[in-house]
């Protein structure tokens, strides 16, 4: 605990340092560096930099400088936005040069370059608080429901073509809301239930007005990796309504394998298929990702400085090399072929890396992802005995206190996890302990004793209780996870079952496979689950859905979740009227109406205190260790950051100011 | 023998659209479709995908129509057009993706099956003709290991000691650096320093079942009365025996081409996907797991036209080297 706490103050001190540097700075600051202020909301007021204030001495890669001087690129200060955005560096100003080395697993594990690339309007400092990024600053109004938004003056894309409003205007026209694009509208981009789209407003040709129909408070997580618009000036030639020879384009889509003009457009639209669409993102596609190699290499005009207006990234190309099987990527691993990865790197192979930490010259650096190990135990089974007592919070408390979770931790994964219940991760901004801690301790003799007081007196001679209906049989259910026997999950649930027996509780482990598992929540068929949960690093980014039981994959109210969502579903069901749950989705709905960040938190405080007041779940284990291969020279990433998808990943901190220490052997 | 040939063709046609048909609905059978795979795997992942987005996909694709409706899209498309479809996984033509990995597969296979035949008949043939010979029990023993040993087993172990023991850039039949360069003199050197490790294990796998094949064929005919009586005549032995037993011993060799030709294309597919080469083996397994229907589809078609086509060649072959068989109705 204390430990972290210190983390978290170097943190923000570190910033603040980094932001004395700027302003220490003899030349003009670029920008102020966003604070890790509390309240985003009111983000900076646009500062008025004249365009002198840019560097003197341009400060770019070798390789664009080189560029400028032959004429085929211009000078850095027409590439740069007048006040382009300062990346916080997380150890120091960097080097220009090298190449990062990483691993995918085809087109459909896309994820690994999109967010290592994905430059949305805003995203998180250190504290996991929302900042500026593509936007200057943004402002909303009291009700929440209209968004001003600041673009950046003299902002680029790649192509050297201005990034202004209009760009927002015409992907909201010409895609946002055309339905052969997008036979649903965008989340981002619409509110309420049924879905209704936001209008959008051009105020001047850096600010706009995004006006939605209902509250939308969360609307910057949203943007965080994405709302950026579609290039306009490039796309429109693949746009039905806009070009002039229809017939050709349909055409041209045909022969391109496609039915339609839509399907062209989408694949068009993809970045990481077609290396000719303009972006904003530090490294820009060179060829398709459905080759073996996929390469990425540097944008003249990205849009962001270093803290001494550097011109960013500092790295001027990212690989990704296709692998069908982690036997291969490990071995790239402990050869010293991978340069930066967490993805698709495995806590069960921890030892692998470690051990060849020397040979392959990296490090194994250890980040908190944000699962957990927790039994989902269904309070909505379709077996009316399991569903009564599931639903008696004697038996949940009970069952909780029957585990003995540092045994656990100890024996299967070398005391790396945290015993805590599903709740936010401790360096959350949502992190609360009451949630975290509620029942975790080990206890059988009050596990049992409660047990009894639930009624569920009657034994077997084994010891196993019996259902109180009086039919003499033992209370006895299944949990299902994709867990294959050997793994440490699989060995963790055996674990569980031999700690419920204990208490006289015969849970049995069974192993399905993922299709089978889907059919089962999808159809209420489960009795309880072996997943526990993801989501907590930032959980009102992607509205907390486990937390208020819509997730049903993690099937804790899978039928109430299902009806809340679609109450026609025939595997959907209400919850009774004076049941807990309403309180959880009362405040929600509470939490989307509120524009201020610190009163969010205090709602979303209020149904983490029903959490540790029920204990929906049987939480285990938590702050999952997460590898990261770090090769050794590789700067400007930190052990200990979160690895979720919310925050980008291993991405965290800004991936164009990564850098090597001598890049020139890293070409 | 042309009319056989002919008839032969003709009865190939509904063969295959009926494989087609029931290759296609099997595909579909595990319940889901691609998208909830995609979904359920980005979700194992952590990733979150918005319901929205794989709605808007599931429409695009048309996984919504029932499955008669886009079988006949598929196979309308193949026969019309020789367009094969979307692989939904790749983004891409699966023309496209099946002729990218064709070459190398092919290249793969058939080096493989000629090393594989070249080692196998020689060691085979030693082997009946020294029956019980010391030699003949090592290669035995050596064989019946080869024949239980799994080819991926065999290649874990040779690129772990490839990797420890010499150091060498194992997985992919390229170096990182020659992987997007164009062909060069440089890149086939690149591929040969490679390849021999994936010849090899497949090859050696194929090596002694055909040794055994071989030694036992040969061994019936050794001691049949027109060996004896080429012997009586005062033939040399060597000449002998490679001019008549081998040749009619070698028959299965023949009998097989039917299997050996979808060999060429899926045979290697799990010492592939453990070597990781971009052959098409491991792309099927995985368009089958994540029931990316068109792409798998096509495969299982490619690989029934290969293996119907395949038993043709055979008969025709079997036919030409073997003169006691005959052409009858």
């Amino acid at each position: 605990m204390k430990r972290k706490v210190t983390r978290r103050e170097f943190v923000r001190l570190s910033v603040v340092v980094s932001a004395g540097l700027v302003s220490a700075c003899a030349k003009p600051a670029p920008t102020e560096v966003p604070q890790p202020t509390k309240a985003p909301v009111k983000a900076t007021e646009a500062p008025t930099v004249a365009p002198t204030a840019v560097p003197e001495v341009p400060k770019e890669a070798p390789m664009l400088a080189e560029l400028v001087k032959q004429g085929k690129l211009p000078p850095l200060q027409d590439r740069l936005p007048k006040n382009p955005w300062v990346a916080p560096v997380a150890e120091s100003v960097g080097k220009y040069g090298g190449t990062i080395r990483r691993a995918f697993r085809g087109v459909s594990d896309r994820w690994g370059p999109t967010k290592l690339g994905d430059r949305g309007l805003a995203w998180f400092d250190r504290n996991l608080v929302m900042q500026p990024r593509i936007l200057e600053s943004w402002e909303v109004s009291e009700d929440a429901k209209v968004w001003t938004l600041h673009l950046r003056p003299g902002m680029k894309w790649s192509d050297g073509t201005p990034f202004t409003a209009d760009d927002f205007v015409w992907s909201y026209e010409n895609e946002w809301t055309n339905t052969d694009i997008n036979p649903a509208p965008p989340g981002a981009y619409t509110t309420g239930s049924p879905r209704v789209m936001m209008a959008i407003e051009k105020v001047d040709d850096y600010t706009l007005r995004y006006k939605f129909a209902h509250p939308n408070p969360l609307f910057i997580y949203k943007v965080g990796r994405g709302g950026v618009p579609t290039p306009g000036h490039y796309m429109k030639q693949f746009h039905i309504n806009l070009v002039d020879d229809k017939d050709a384009l349909q055409a041209a889509a045909q022969k391109a394998g496609f039915n339609s003009w839509s399907e062209y457009y989408v694949d068009r639209n993809w970045w990481y298929m077609n290396p000719d669409k303009p972006s904003v993102m530090p490294w820009l596609a060179k060829n398709k990702l459905s080759e073996e190699l996929f390469i990425m290499e540097r944008n003249p005009y990205y849009f962001a400085v270093d803290p001494e207006g550097n011109q960013l990234p500092y790295i001027d190309k990212v690989t990704h090399r296709l692998f069908e099987t982690p036997e291969v990527l490990n071995l790239w691993v402990t050869n010293g072929e991978i340069d930066f990865q967490a993805r698709h790197m495995s806590m069960a192979n921890f030892t692998l890396y470690k051990e060849n930490e020397a040979k392959g010259g990296y490090k194994v650096f250890v980040g908190k992802s944000a699962g957990h190990l927790a039994m989902n135990i269904n309070h909505t089974t379709k077996n009316k005995r399991l569903r009564e007592f599931f639903q008696d919070r004697r038996v949940r408390i009970a069952l909780n206190l029957a585990i003995n979770r540092d045994e656990i931790n100890e024996l299967v994964f070398d005391g790396l996890y945290t015993p805590r219940q599903y709740s936010p991760l401790s360096m959350s901004p949502q992190y609360y302990p009451k949630a975290s801690n509620a029942y975790i301790e080990y206890d059988p003799d009050k596990a049992n004793q409660l047990l009894d007081e639930a009624g569920y007196t009657e034994k077997d001679a084994q010891g196993f209780r019996k259902w109180k209906d009086g039919s003499g049989e033992i209370i006895s259910f299944t949990f299902e996870g994709t867990a294959d026997t050997g793994t440490p999950d699989a060995d963790a649930a055996e674990m569980v079952s031999k700690y419920l027996a204990d208490v006289g509780i015969k849970a049995t482990y069974k192993f399905v496979e993922r299709s089978l598992y889907e059919e089962h929540y999808n159809a209420n068929e489960i009795e309880a689950a072996w997943w526990g949960g993801d989501r907590t690093v930032v959980p009102l980014a992607p509205e907390a859905p486990i937390f208020r039981g819509t997730m049903i994959d993690r099937p804790w109210a899978c039928a109430w979740g299902r009806w809340l969502a679609d109450p026609s579903h025939p595997a959907a069901e209400e919850p009774p009227a004076d049941h807990w749950i309403r309180k959880i989705w009362a405040y929600w709905d509470q939490i989307s109406q509120e524009p201020n960040p610190d009163k969010q938190n205090e709602l979303f405080f209020k149904i983490l205190d029903i959490w540790a007041e029920e204990v929906p779940m049987l939480g285990v284990l938590g702050e999952a260790p997460a590898p990261i291969i770090v090769k050794n020279g590789f700067r400007n990433y930190l052990e200990g950051m979160p690895i979720d998808d919310t925050t980008g990943d291993e991405h965290l901190l800004n991936t164009e100011t990564y850098f090597w220490e001598e890049p020139e052997k890293h070409v | 023998m042309l009319g056989y040939v002919l008839r032969r063709v003709t009865i190939m046609i509904p063969t295959l659209l009926i494989i087609s048909i029931i290759s296609f609905v099997i595909i579909q059978l595990p319940p889901g479709d691609y998208l909830t795979s995609y979904a359920a795997q980005l979700r194992t992942m952590g990733d979150i995908v918005q319901q929205e987005e794989i709605d808007a996909l599931r429409q695009r694709y048309g996984l919504g129509q029932p499955v008669y409706v886009q079988y006949f899209k598929w196979i309308s498309g193949i026969i019309l057009r020789g367009d094969w479809g979307q692989s939904m996984e790749w983004q891409k033509p699966v023309r496209d993706l099946i002729w990218e990995r064709l070459a190398l597969t092919m290249v793969l296979s058939g080096v493989s099956i000629l090393v594989s035949w070249f080692i196998a008949i020689p060691i085979g043939v030693y082997s009946a003709t020294h029956q019980y010979s010391i030699p003949d029990y090592i290669l035995s023993i050596i064989s019946f290991v080869g024949v239980g040993t799994p080819g991926f087993m065999l290649a874990l172990v040779i690129m772990y000691v490839a990797m420890t023991a010499f150091g060498l850039n194992v997985g992919g039949l390229f170096s990182q650096e020659y992987l997007a360069a164009p062909w060069s003199w440089a890149k086939v050197v690149d591929m040969l320093k490679h390849l021999w490790i994936p010849v090899l294990i497949i090859a050696l796998g194929s090596t002694a079942g055909s040794i055994r094949t071989t030694r036992a064929n040969l061994l019936d005919e050794l001691n049949k009365p027109y060996v004896e009586t080429a012997r009586a005549k005062g033939l040399p032995e060597g000449r002998l025996v490679w001019k008549y037993p081998v040749r009619v011993a070698l028959n299965p060799f023949f009998s097989t081409v039917g299997w050996s030709l979808a060999n060429l294309i899926s045979g290697e597919t799990l010492v592939s996907v453990v070597l990781s080469l971009q052959t098409i083996g491991p792309m099927m397994l995985r368009a089958l797991t994540s029931q990316d229907m068109y792409l798998a589809g096509s495969f299982l078609l490619l690989l029934s036209t290969m293996t119907v086509l395949g038993t043709l060649i055979s008969d025709i072959l079997l036919a030409w080297v073997d003169p006691r068989i005959r052409m009858e109705a």
